[in-house]
């Protein structure tokens, strides 16, 4: 495939470590996230795939920092960008519960032995003293994440700071040499401005999103120059002329023209509305967009279209691309690596070819084998795999996790299942 | 195949601001009966637009300009809003795109599946009852010509007519109270074998209140057809009733198991024929019919009706019939003459507006009172002669009316345009073109009608009968009426009706979803809902407006099973509309190809998908990516065509890489390519260049035949 080109040896972008988002639900929690880890290498497409509900909107949103993450990190070019603070608390609170049940269980036996109250009281002892160093180990683990968070936040800032002024350091001193006062004072104008840009960079403005709705997710009152525009004046641009000519530019670059910026998004048809939206994300020149069912709503027609642009803009501007979907068709066709998820866990992860030629885990088949093809004789036949959790597994003992079965290719699974899916892939490859 | 919906020419258009936007734009189809017709295209197509129409619910500024739609002989576009409250959700029902707002939130799901069960309830039995009392008395009347003179017959007819409505009746009567207690025994035997079964596995559970529900239960369930009451059953019962522990001990567990096999056994036996027994019971009011045996008693009924009452019956309806037939025969050829007359007139070159409307209406006339209404099959060409030639009359005549006045309007603007040019001025203006109605076609139209019920009546003339099939439909008919009258819709068994549908449809628990509200459903679970709904009141036709866009891969899959299978089962005709022709692979057993409001392609799934002819089918197959697709997609550049000045010449012309010059200037006619497959494209004409389709589809095609090979081998 002539798309589909391997980018395991390059530079990882994005990395997911633990990620769990957990929502509050009258007296339980709903684990919509649950544990997810994956990263995303330079210049590839990441499809995440699976039924509505199984978290993958919300691991798109959690990545972006539209919700506070339970536990977990979330890496943008091994920088800390998001950290799930709850996780700590929580491991604290189990510990100290556990430590607490033991300590009861040892005053039973002193109770009903009294003679051994040194022993028991040096056991006790030592309990709260492992328990004290836990706490002090977690708290501190926190405290240096946070740290770490704020920091790499700062230096983010510093050094597009430092960057501003390595350029305009010898242009400003070339101006001042050669006694021009306007040019000078116009370019330490300049200078000023693009400082205050640069302090006001944070590094999620590299990542992106593109919404499932292009109707609901563009506000009704603003033109369209003024919602594609909205970003740069939120971080600072003043520069009017400027703007006009970034926004002409993405109209372009989106296949728009420039007399649509006057016009309210009501006035464009459904594929259209959705390319202002990839415009809006195209304009903060992200390294990374998170494309949330971006042709869920659109015709058919106007998928194709909107397929081919996302597919333009990958080429023009070397973009990485989280596509979430749930249209396994289309999801094979844009992306390099796929992600299954079920239920708030990523159950498979292997590249598109890989995932579709040798499917292992049953969720992953019963998916694949409900996609309809245009075809009618083939549709008749056409078996539709059913997956019961219940049935499948066997997790009562041997605990699940994700294991890598064969070379990139990961599959949440236990030893017994493990050693499974192994046979079958060897079986399957050496055919 | 019979057809349940005829689509003819229809037109449609909606009036908006920036003026008159034509959505549907001569649109014929028939939907055959059990058959599934998938109506494909872009959003702003018509595809909706035609569906609304048919089931009445058009908006409010949709203006009907032409066209019918023909459902059991009568023509939904002219019916009064009462009459299609009847056919509305009975007959035709429809499932809409987005399960959420179609779903009243602040009900539980249970009253909205029954609320309109329980309202048309009563209207249905009350109708049922005065269709059976008319055509029994017109029977009647019948019966009594066909053996005109002789008094006593006529008394006779009299009673055997009295007495068949009698045990029509009761029979029904009879039949409703054995399915009432079948179900309840079923569903007893189901709940017992569950406690059994949980018992055996070793669960605690709280017995005591199941068991006392199960004997208050088996009381429900005597009946001399299905469980009789025995020793050997009176014997658990007491073991039960006596059963006052928490926990199941061998003894109750050895009477539970032991009443399990006893229904069991009682569901098994044969369903006893209520017609003849009814018949018996009608005729031997004070006979106990409990004591004698089933078997005996249907063997004795049988013989004694069949002999002395049924073949009467039958002989005599029979010739009613054809008595019924040969008069509504001889008024038909005395339409003839009148219609031959009414169709040189109408050829003739003037037509007087009055003579035109005495004629047609006196046609109409003759015909009504020609119709054989003992018929069971209504012809639809006869019941729609009046309306549809007093549509094409009015249109004729309105013609004639305005088309002088809009040339005159035409001609000032014309003049007035024309004087300021030749002043050197450039008007910002343009003269609009004048609004002439067709006279010929509309003409042309009369004449059709006309003699479309002439064929239609010739057709009929030299057609065979059989009085004696004739009568014995006729009496299914009858049987299906009283059935109608006796099964009361109450409460009780309306929410039993519920919970089977809910059943029927893949909910699980239904019992404890009943009384849940919408958005406690998953978004497939919620359409299944409104599938239920659709279904409650067994339409024959079910139009599903877009049921899966909304869901994703394995919920759409799954809802698709359902419709298929609900199709099957309940022969359903279903007319299904989407933009995604990989959906309707598996679904449609015709396909229509919707652009612009016109239908382009039109075939069987076969014929659309290995045999596609119209530039735009190929572009709505080429356009989305499959498992295999690696290449650039072929996206279809632009948007559709603004319906208020539709495109001239072939709509898709502007967007359509095979567009050839005529295509800008011509409408393109129906090619055939085969009986069942036609396409409206200017390639297929014979002068027109050979154009391949493309590549994408062929290969895709030669894939998917070798994917047939391995699901075969599997």
């Amino acid at each position: 495939m002539e798309n589909k080109k391997d980018f395991s040896s390059a530079e990882t972008l994005l990395r997911v470590e633990h990620l769990c988002q957990y929502f509050k639900m009258g007296k339980g929690e709903l684990k919509a996230v649950d544990d997810v880890n994956f990263d995303i290498k330079k210049g590839e497409v990441f499809g995440l795939v699976g039924e509505s509900g199984c978290g993958k909107t919300t691991t798109g949103r959690s990545i972006i920092g539209l919700y506070n993450i339970t536990s977990g990190k979330v890496y943008f070019k091994d920088k800390l960008i998001c950290l799930g603070t709850s996780g700590y608390s929580a491991r604290i609170k189990e510990e100290r519960k556990k430590v607490a049940a033991e300590i009861k269980e040892l005053k039973k036996e002193l109770s009903a032995d009294p003679s051994r109250r040194e022993d028991v009281d040096k056991a006790i002892k030592e309990k709260e003293d492992a328990l004290a160093e836990f706490t002090a180990k977690e708290k501190d683990e926190l405290y240096k994440a946070l740290a770490e968070r704020q920091h790499a936040e700062r230096e983010y800032v510093f050094s597009e700071m430092q960057k501003v002024e390595d350029k305009f350091a010898p242009l400003l001193e070339e101006a001042r040499n050669s006694g021009d006062e306007k040019k000078y004072a116009e370019l330490k104008k300049q200078y000023a401005h693009d400082l205050r840009v640069a302090s006001k960079k944070r590094l999620s403005t590299q990542i992106q999103m593109i919404f499932q709705d292009p109707i609901a997710s563009l506000d009704p009152r603003m033109t369209v120059r003024e919602i594609i525009s909205e970003g740069l004046v939120i971080n600072g641009v003043k520069d009017k002329k400027y703007i006009e000519e970034k926004v002409y530019e993405v109209l372009e670059t989106v296949g728009l023209v420039r007399e649509h910026a006057g016009r309210y998004p009501h006035e464009f048809s459904g594929g259209q509305r959705q390319r202002i939206g990839i415009a809006r994300a195209v304009i903060m020149q992200p390294e990374m967009i998170i494309a949330d069912e971006p042709i869920s709503a659109l015709d058919v027609s106007i998928q194709a279209q909107v397929i081919n642009l996302l597919n333009d803009l990958r080429d023009k501007f070397g973009l990485t691309i989280l596509f979430i979907a749930h249209d396994l068709s289309v999801v094979k066709y844009f992306s390099d690596r796929i992600g299954v998820m079920y239920f708030g866990k990523m159950v498979e992860l292997a590249s598109s070819d890989e995932l579709f030629a040798h499917p292992l885990h049953p969720y992953t088949k019963s998916l694949l084998s409900a996609i309809p093809l245009p075809d009618p004789h083939y549709e008749k036949k056409r078996v539709r795999m059913i997956y019961n959790p219940m049935a499948e597994h066997d997790y009562s003992e041997d605990k699940p996790s994700m294991r890598e079965v064969s070379p990139k290719h990961f599959v949440y699974c236990n030893d017994k299942e493990f050693e499974n899916y192994r046979k079958i892939l060897s079986e399957q490859t050496s055919l | 195949m019979e057809k349940k919906i005829e689509v003819k020419n229809l037109i449609i258009s909606f009036r908006t601001q920036g003026g008159k936007v034509q959505a549907v734009r001569n649109v014929s189809f028939d939907l055959l009966k059990g058959e599934t017709l998938a109506i494909v295209g872009e959003s702003g197509s018509g595809k909706s637009v035609t569906n609304r129409a048919i089931m009445g619910i058009s908006a409010g500024n949709a203006i009907i300009e032409g066209g019918e739609i023909i459902y059991e002989g009568q023509d939904l576009l002219k019916i009064s809003e009462d009459d299609f409250h009847k056919l509305r959700g009975d007959k035709i029902a429809m499932i809409f795109q987005d399960p959420m707002s179609s779903l009243n939130p602040i009900m539980r799901v249970g009253k909205q599946l029954t609320e309109a069960m329980l309202l048309k309830a009563k209207s249905g039995s009350r109708r049922a009852r005065n269709e059976f009392n008319k055509k029994l008395k017109l029977l009647n009347e019948n019966m009594d010509e066909a053996c005109a003179g002789d008094a006593e017959k006529i008394k006779s007819n009299d009673e055997k007519c009295k007495t068949f409505d009698n045990f029509c009746i009761s029979s029904t009567k009879l039949e409703s109270a054995y399915n009432e207690i079948y179900r309840h025994a079923v569903e007893l035997k189901v709940d017992i074998d569950d406690l059994i079964m949980l018992t055996e596995k070793g669960r605690k559970i709280d017995a005591g209140s199941k068991i006392k529900r199960f004997v208050k239960a088996i009381a429900g369930t005597y009946h001399p057809d299905i469980v009789v009451r025995s020793e050997e059953l009176d014997s658990y019962i007491s073991v039960l009733k006596s059963f006052n522990d928490k926990v199941i001990d061998a003894g109750a567990l050895e009477a539970l198991k032991g009443i399990s096999v006893y229904i069991d056994k009682a569901t098994q036996k044969r369903k006893p024929n209520y017609f003849t027994l009814g018949f018996y019971m009608m005729k031997n009011k004070d006979a106990d019919v409990d004591d004698i045996p089933l078997d005996e008693l249907t063997e004795m009924t049988r013989a004694y009706l069949d002999k002395e009452f049924m073949l009467d019956f039958i002989a005599t309806g029979s010739k009613a019939l054809e008595n019924s037939r040969e008069k509504s025969l001889r008024k038909k050829r005395e339409l003839l003459v009148s219609l031959q007359e009414c169709l040189a007139y109408f050829r003739g070159d003037t037509i007087d507006k009055k003579t035109a409307y005495a004629l047609v209406s006196s046609a109409g006339k003759q015909l009504k009172n020609a119709i054989d209404r003992l018929e069971i099959y209504k012809n639809s060409t006869e019941y729609t002669f009046s309306s549809s030639i007093e549509s094409a009359l009015k249109k004729y005549f309105d013609g004639v009316k305005h088309n002088p006045k809009a040339q005159k309007v035409f001609d000032r603007q014309t003049a007035k345009y024309n004087a300021l040019v030749e002043k050197g001025k450039t008007p910002d203006w343009k003269v609009v073109p004048a609004m002439l109605a067709d006279l010929d076609l509309a003409k042309n139209n009369i004449i059709k009608i006309i003699e479309n019920l002439i064929e239609s009546i010739n057709k009929n003339l030299t057609e065979e009968f059989d009085s004696q099939t004739a009568m014995v439909s006729l009496i299914d008919w009858f049987k299906e009426r009283a059935s109608m009258v006796v099964y009361k819709v109450t409460r009780k068994t309306a929410k039993a009706k519920a919970l089977k549908l809910l059943e029927e449809v893949g909910i699980p628990e239904p019992t404890v979803r009943y009384n849940q509200y919408p958005f406690e459903f998953s978004g497939g679970m919620r359409q299944r809902i409104v599938i239920a709904i659709a279904l409650a009141a067994n339409p024959d036709v079910l139009i599903c407006d877009e049921p899966t866009t909304a869901l994703d891969v394995t919920i759409q899959s799954q809802i698709l099973e359902l419709i298929n299978k609900l199709k099957k089962e309940r022969n359903l005709s279903v007319i299904f509309i989407t933009h995604d022709l990989g959906v309707v692979a598996n679904m449609a057993d015709k396909i229509a190809v919707m652009y612009a409001g016109k239908i382009v392609e039109y075939g069987t799934a076969d014929d659309i998908f290995y045999d596609a002819r119209h530039p735009y089918t190929w572009a709505l197959l080429s356009s989305m990516p499959d498992l295999e697709t690696s290449e650039k997609l072929d996206a279809i550049p632009g948007t559709p065509p603004n319906m208020i000045y539709p495109p001239k010449g072939d709509a898709f012309a502007e967007r359509n890489k095979y567009a050839l010059k005529i295509d800008y200037e011509l409408e393109p006619p129906q090619f055939y390519v085969s009986d069942t497959h036609w396409a409206a494209t200017w390639l297929l004409d014979p002068r027109a260049p050979k154009v391949e389709r493309p590549k994408i589809i062929s290969e895709r095609i030669e894939r998917m035949k070798k994917l047939w090979g391995e699901q075969d081998g599997e």
